[in-house]
């Protein structure tokens, strides 16, 4: 079980959408930075989580669309999942606690799940659903490390 | 023009430490210098050129060019919103202009429009000004645009102005999950929270309309979780660089305002120039122009989009809403109580003795109960702060039940909403009534009648603008005008269980008024209610108003006469093809006091998808005098 730490490439790949001067301006507003690091190979997933920074990843259940306002890096791989998770935390955990749904495959397609294990995936978070949203007051940064830390 | 062009060309040459822009203007030019007549004419020609119509919105009446684009940041020459030639040389010369800040260089800030002039001057890119477009490619390779999907949220339940619709587009990645792509969206920028003053600045342009990229479930969440409005989502057969050519001209709207007109100009027209940015030979707008038609209605567009070709799919994302009433009819009245009782908190949701036989029920019970405790705080009927404990502690107890046996979400689809008749409608017949014969003509622009077939239509919602009667009276050969009424909306929600709406009308108008005289002069009229609608067996709509309605002409004593009573109806769905509603109501008026007795049984059938005929039959009394009327009528959508 190497667990291979990708930082570096995650940098590489973390080009971000800068905070496009689209009309919906996000202002850069607390965005959780919940560092995960993978590395695809046969058999078991190796997902590591590195840390999550302690910047911010303070958002918890309740987010209706459009409070959040995280716009500075968009769809950047890291943010990309930071975002996800805290704009769709409601319904990722009803997914989990539901073994199934959009939110829980596009969650899993984010950490890079291969398709043929994301029924497997989608078990282990919710036979864990407990170790995943320890209290109502979990928050983003926490329920990405919670996952990483329940899938390996 | 020409001349104007040179002159810049020496500047453009002139530029220190751009040498290799000396040939390349050089070449360019050359024909300019030598014979400018010809030049002219090719630019004039290139101008022309649908694609650069297309990327600049130019509208062609007669010779003369107008772009749609008001914001005068999208052009580069003085005139260029009505001089697609001019516009060509300008952006021409900036295409040549060094380097000075790399994101707001021509070639960044317009690459849409940079690619055609290099492609069709066939000029050596790698010659021109190279700038460094960070703020694009970061753009391009976030979204990494593959796919195109128009997307239209269905009107919601209780809200028939919703009908009207609206559509964005979602630019598919190279992820397989909806979820994770970008949605494109043309919105007015309004901060107005009054209605009225919302109404009129939308339909006279002064809101400015811009485009916004923003992850797509954002905008899923906001119709599906917030406004509870179903999503159609239909795939569109543009190539992945088709794909990117619209997300290039997408990035050359970005903060260029537009008017928003709510009937015309509206997000949807708008959203058929990115379409055919992508693919220029479309002709999707034309249509809206040739026809001069009032409006753009939304469902339109995606008919236009249909017959140019370009629908391959269609894939239904039902709102929350929809999804807890599925949820409920899979369940006994029973279990349907105990979802609602877990999700009020009034039981709770763990079971310390569950049956192994009853744990697929049991699931779904809980899948219901979390789903409505997420409605109920979308709709604010529940603060966060009750919320989150109680939301976590049904999922909890759901997770320990492990995977469902049944796939809830697979919700039957209905009818797609471009399936449904068209908006505008003409009806031609005759009837009769206390005086006599008569011949009626009425048309109505838009847009669904509660008689009107429901597919692709919310039932139990009307909203008709414009809607003008006129009868030709046989015996007294008179022909007159009998109502004009400009709104006209009804909507019937169903109350259950899990959701309470109120059922409300409006409309407002000119009509015929009986008076005591037996004269019919015209009135205006105003009539609004509220009350309460139930599903009924037998595909049956029940539902009890209060209403009122002011009269007004200076026929009437006092000029004007408020009334106040109570309706109640029913509305059946007989048959696919055959549509009944019976209805009886009864105002009383004031000062000079009367009442309005009235009972109605209106039929419709559907013939084909444009046609019918509706039959109405009607008792009234008033002023203690009765009469009864009947209408045949052939009905034609277009």
């Amino acid at each position: 079980m190497k667990k291979l730490l990708v930082t570096t490439c995650l940098t590489v790949v973390a080009v971000a959408m800068a905070s496009t001067s689209f009309a919906a301006s996000y202002g850069a507003a607390g965005c959780g930075l919940g560092s995960v690091l993978f590395k695809d190979q046969p058999g078991p997933i190796q997902v590591v989580a590195a840390t999550t920074n302690g910047i911010s990843g303070n958002q918890t259940f309740g987010i209706t669309s459009g409070t959040l306002n995280c716009g500075a890096p968009l769809y950047a791989s890291n943010n990309q999942i930071n975002n996800f998770v805290a704009e769709n935390m409601d319904t990722l955990a009803r997914d989990i606690a539901q073994g199934q749904g959009a939110t829980l495959t596009a969650f899993a397609e984010l950490l890079q799940i291969p398709a043929a294990e994301q029924g497997e995936f989608a078990n282990k978070l919710q036979a864990n659903f407990d170790k995943v949203f320890t209290s109502d007051q979990v928050v983003m940064a926490d329920v990405i490390d919670n996952t990483v830390s329940v899938i390996n | 023009m020409v001349f104007r062009c040179r002159q810049k060309k020496g500047k453009v040459c002139g530029a220190p430490g751009a040498a290799y822009l000396f040939f390349i203007t050089l070449s360019l030019f050359a024909a300019v210098a030598t014979a400018d007549a010809g030049a002219a004419e090719e630019v004039r020609s290139l101008s022309r050129e649908r694609t650069w119509q297309v990327l600049m919105h130019y509208r062609q009446q007669g010779d003369r060019f107008t772009s749609l684009i008001d914001d005068p940041k999208f052009f580069l020459a003085p005139q260029g919103k009505t001089d697609p030639q001019a516009e060509l040389n300008a952006s021409l010369e900036a295409l040549l202009l060094p380097v000075e800040i790399d994101d707001e260089h021509f070639r960044c800030r317009f690459p849409a429009r940079a690619e055609w002039l290099i492609s069709v001057y066939n000029l050596n890119d790698l010659a021109l000004p190279q700038p460094h477009c960070g703020k694009l490619n970061e753009t391009l390779t976030s979204v990494d645009p593959r796919s195109v999907v128009l997307v239209f949220p269905a009107a919601h339940n209780n809200g028939p102005a919703s009908m009207f619709g609206h559509t964005l587009l979602r630019v598919g990645s190279s992820y397989k999950s909806p979820l994770l792509s970008a949605a494109v969206n043309y919105a007015a920028n309004d901060t107005d929270s009054n209605g009225l003053l919302y109404a009129f600045k939308g339909i006279f342009g002064f809101y400015p309309g811009y485009f916004a990229l923003l992850p797509y479930y954002e905008k899923l969440n906001d119709y599906s979780g917030v406004e509870h409005r179903d999503i159609w989502e239909y795939t569109l057969n543009l190539s992945p660089e088709e794909s990117r050519r619209l997300m290039l001209h997408t990035w050359e709207l970005q903060s260029i305002s537009s008017d928003y007109y709510f009937f015309d100009e509206n997000c949807s027209f708008m959203l058929l120039f990115l379409l055919e940015a992508a693919r220029p030979e479309l002709r999707l707008a034309q249509e809206y122009w040739e026809r001069r038609s009032f409006w753009v209605i939304p469902v339109d567009t995606i008919a236009s989009i249909r017959r140019a070709g370009l629908i391959t799919d269609v894939t239904y994302r039902p709102a929350q809403a929809t999804r807890i009433r599925h949820r409920a009819s899979l369940l006994n009245e029973q279990g349907r109580q105990r979802a609602f009782a877990v999700a009020m908190q009034q039981e709770p949701a763990h079971v310390p003795t569950l049956p192994q036989n009853s744990r697929e029920e049991e699931r779904q019970i809980l899948d219901l109960a979390a789903e409505y405790v997420q409605y109920r705080y979308s709709r604010q009927e529940l603060p966060a702060e009750e919320f989150r404990p109680q939301f976590l502690s049904i999922l909890k107890v759901r997770s320990q039940l492990g995977p469902g046996e049944v796939d809830v979400e697979q919700i039957p689809t209905p009818e797609q909403p471009e399936a449904g008749h068209e908006a505008g409608r003409i009806s031609f017949g005759g009837g009769n009534e206390g005086h006599g014969p008569f011949l009626e003509l009425s048309w109505r622009p838009a847009y669904h009648d509660l008689l009107d077939p429901d597919e692709g239509y919310t039932q139990g919602a009307q909203i008709n603008f414009f809607a003008l009667k006129t009868r030709y009276r046989l015996d007294e050969e008179d022909f007159r005008l009998q109502s004009f009424r400009p709104v006209d909306i009804l909507s019937l929600a169903p109350r259950d269980l899990f959701f309470q709406p109120i059922s409300w009308k409006v409309n407002f108008g000119i009509e015929r008024l009986r008076l005591a005289d037996e004269s019919e002069p015209l009135a205006f009229t105003l009539n609004t209610g509220g009350g309460l609608a139930w599903e009924l067996p037998a595909k049956t709509l029940g539902y009890l108003m209060v209403e009122g309605q002011v009269n007004a002409t200076d026929r009437l004593r006092e000029n004007v006469e408020i009334g106040g009573g109570v309706s109640i109806g029913a509305i059946s769905r007989l048959h696919p093809r055959w549509k009944a509603h019976l209805a009886a109501s009864v105002l009383t008026y004031l000062p000079e006091r009367h009442s309005h007795y009235r009972l109605l049984f209106d039929q419709n059938f559907k013939v084909t998808r444009l046609s019918g005929i509706t039959i109405r039959t009607n008792w009234e009394e008033r002023y203690h005098q009765s009469q009864l009327g009947a209408t045949a009528a052939y009905n034609w959508y277009f």
